[in-house]
């Protein structure tokens, strides 16, 4: 009985993630490799149409493009700014940094729907902020189409995206920044190393298995991120913002064609997992070194 | 005590449990929803299921709204899945692509059907119809009409125009530096851009005022990639690229965006439905503005009061799941019949009737533009029935005709495109 114990405790857990991850996973696995139509009667087996479908579909190829640019561009720049504030935030400058700590963290507690139709606004080319700015301080003529042309759209989601993440860069930063033992700031002043130099040979450093948790999950998160783009553009205009879990809801209930879109999900998750191997292997190299 | 205090907890429980799942069974509960809509019509539509349950004792309506840009989705998934509405208030475009799915049940088997069919003007009803079936009862007349700015148009002294070249004409006048500050903030036209079934809708009618078509009679081809089609999406290019009379983020509006620029004066002209003004006074109470058939091509201009504009509707349609058939047919007709419509033209509820009894009552009609919107109705055209029509509207025509607007694609590479695509589509 003690030994079953434990088993029969998670039980439960475990009958619940079989339900709600493994079972939905296997099944859009096997939808991938059949033709599986809302609208029409179902083919059966269709091998890898499905996926032959999607590589040889070009919106499949530019939002995969996009969404590579707006998961490298969108971590990089939060990771970075996030750094920046933690650093600014680590300088205690008194208790006014309790009061910027909490407005910084503002934008991550902000659900994304809210974020996005606020963002909408701000980008609005007749009304919003953003233009109103730019006009009033005469940096341009006229309001500039943020969202509706190609060229800018997904340049302002993923601003949106680094809005929203890099509080939570932030507050892990300024974590790990306290962690840093002073004695290695002081020996290196008694060196006289510069204030460069100790942040890229002591903060860096010791900030390195911060970074790579955030890198590995802001790309993961960035690379699924439906809400910020779906509610800013629905991956208009005409495509020049779609990302893959956007036009998987395209292929799915758009198109109504769930042997497509499962077929992109699973595509996508590949993506992922590999993503994820390739760096935990690099780290785990670094690491031995 | 504890123990004794657990064991009434768990018996409570099961009593309370015991009792909500039993309910009456001697009552059809009939799901009824309801996609989008304004708030007069949501009222109206509430108060009308309140007043069937209390005069039907062994029927009960719930009511469910839901959002009008989710319809297929929902509707597809539900379906899919054995669940969803009894009753449903949705597009009559859907007829084709529902009823071949076998999704809608065919009104047309209640027996009572013939008597229930001479309630309403035949060109409306035959919009629910694909093939033999008719899959709803009619609900809301929609026809496309031009809303021209009162003020704006009143400020330069222009008419609402009749022809493409007054429209052009009217739509570059009105573009326009208001503030002198060297770029322009005034323009005259804006398009749906950012939602693609809503643009097809709003381009469509001047296709049909051409004398265009989009689909071969036996439906069969696509006949939209014709100089009819090129020329009435040259005239977009034209304005967007040449004059930029079209307002420049179009591609990124829904409809919100599109009210505020007509209501705050950017925008003097727009493409609506009956719905337009339910939402300008919910926007600028007060706000005028002219509703005017779509305009024609020049040398149609003697066909300017009978050619057609862009019909659409919103029908009232029966799951052919559906448990309760009969139940269902008897809340549908009671939501449409004669007595009911007549309240569609007392106040605005954002859509046009559908029967006889209201459109030719002389009682008097506080609907606003209502002769403008019956004319336009008698000569309207919908989309061709076909179950694959809704999807190239919106997946195909839309983004090729987008493209082209922004110069992507000339105009004639736009339809020869989509046509080929949608010539797939329905050979599929």
């Amino acid at each position: 009985m003690k030994k079953s114990l434990p088993y029969i405790l998670l039980a439960p857990a475990l009958i619940f993630t079989i339900f709600v991850l493994v079972y939905p996973l296997l099944q859009n696995l096997i939808n991938s490799f059949r033709d599986v139509s809302l609208i029409e009667s179902s083919d059966g087996w269709v091998g890898l149409k499905n996926y032959l479908k999607v590589l040889q579909d070009d919106v499949f190829w530019l939002s995969f493009k996009n969404t590579a640019l707006y998961s490298v561009l969108g971590t990089v720049l939060s990771l970075s700014f996030g750094l920046g504030i933690a650093l600014l935030l680590n300088m205690k400058i008194g208790k006014i940094n309790n009061v910027y700590k909490f407005l910084f963290t503002i934008p991550w507690v902000v659900s994304p729907v809210v974020a996005g139709f606020a963002w909408k606004w701000i980008l609005n080319d007749n009304f919003g902020l953003i233009n109103y700015w730019l006009i009033s301080l005469g940096i341009i003529n006229e309001g500039i189409t943020w969202l509706g042309s190609a060229g800018t759209a997904l340049i302002c989601v993923i601003v949106a995206r680094v809005w929203q993440f890099f509080p939570f860069a932030m507050v892990m930063f300024f974590a790990g920044l306290q962690t840093i033992p002073r004695e290695q700031y002081e020996a290196a002043e008694v060196d006289g190393a510069s204030t460069l130099s100790k942040f890229l040979h002591i903060t860096l450093p010791n900030l390195s298995s911060v970074t790579s948790v955030l890198l590995l999950l802001g790309m993961i998160w960035s690379f699924n991120d439906f809400n910020m783009v779906f509610v800013m553009t629905r991956g208009g205009p005409i495509n020049a913002s779609m990302v893959l879990p956007v036009l998987v809801r395209e292929y799915s209930f758009v198109h109504f064609d769930l042997g497509k879109g499962s077929a992109l999900s699973i595509l996508t998750f590949a993506i992922l997992i590999s993503l994820s191997f390739v760096y935990l292997k690099i780290l785990h190299k670094k690491e031995q070194i | 005590m504890k123990r004794l205090l657990l064991i009434c907890s768990i018996l409570l429980l099961l009593v309370a449990l015991i009792f909500s799942c039993g309910g009456d069974s001697n009552i059809a509960k009939v799901q009824f929803w309801s996609f989008g809509g304004m708030p007069t019509m949501m009222k109206w539509a509430k108060e009308r299921v309140e007043t069937f349950n209390q005069q039907h004792d062994s029927i009960k309506v719930i009511q469910g709204q839901k959002s009008w840009n989710m319809i297929r989705e929902l509707l597809y998934t539900n379906f899919s899945a054995g669940t969803g509405p009894n009753v449903m208030r949705v597009h009559a475009n859907y007829a084709a692509e529902f009823g071949e799915a076998g999704y809608f049940y065919p009104i047309n088997r209640f027996p009572d059907f013939d008597s229930v069919k001479a309630w309403y003007q035949p060109n409306l009803l035959e919009s629910c119809r694909y093939k033999d079936n008719y899959y709803g009862l009619p609900g809301t007349a929609i026809a496309f009409i031009l809303a021209c700015n009162k003020e704006m148009f009143d400020k330069e002294g222009l008419k609402p125009p009749k022809t493409w070249s007054e429209f052009r004409a009217a739509a570059k006048q009105l573009t326009k530096d208001i503030d002198g500050d060297g770029s322009i903030d005034q323009w005259g036209l804006v398009l749906l851009g950012g939602d693609r079934g809503g643009f097809s809708y709003r381009l469509a009618p001047f296709i049909y005022k051409a004398g265009g078509t989009f689909l071969s009679d036996d439906l069969n081809n696509v006949t939209f990639n014709n100089p009819t089609s090129i020329k009435a999406l040259q005239l977009f290019v034209d304005m967007f690229q040449k004059d930029k009379s079209i307002t420049p983020g179009f591609l990124a509006y829904t409809m919100s965006e599109i009210n505020d620029l007509f209501c705050s004066n950017k925008v003097a002209m727009r493409i609506e439905g009956p719905w337009i003004n339910c939402v300008v006074q919910d926007r600028s109470p007060g706000k005028e503005f002219y509703t005017v058939p779509i305009p024609v091509p020049d040398d149609r201009i003697n066909q300017y009061d009978t050619a057609p504009t862009l019909q659409d509707m919103i029908m009232i349609s029966i799951s052919a799941h559906s448990k309760y058939l009969n139940e269902a047919w008897e809340f549908a007709k009671y939501l449409r019949n004669n007595e009911a419509d007549m309240e569609w033209i007392r106040q605005d509820m954002g859509g046009f009737p559908t029967t006889l009894n209201a459109i030719n009552s002389t009682e008097e009609k506080p609907f606003p533009d209502f002769d403008v919107f019956a004319h336009e109705l008698q000569y309207a055209k919908p989309w061709p029935a076909h179950p694959k029509m809704i999807s190239i509207v919106r997946n195909v025509i839309a983004p090729y005709c987008q493209k082209a607007i922004i110069g992507e694609l000339s105009a004639e590479q736009a339809w020869e495109k989509a046509a080929k695509e949608a010539q797939d589509i329905i050979e599929d």
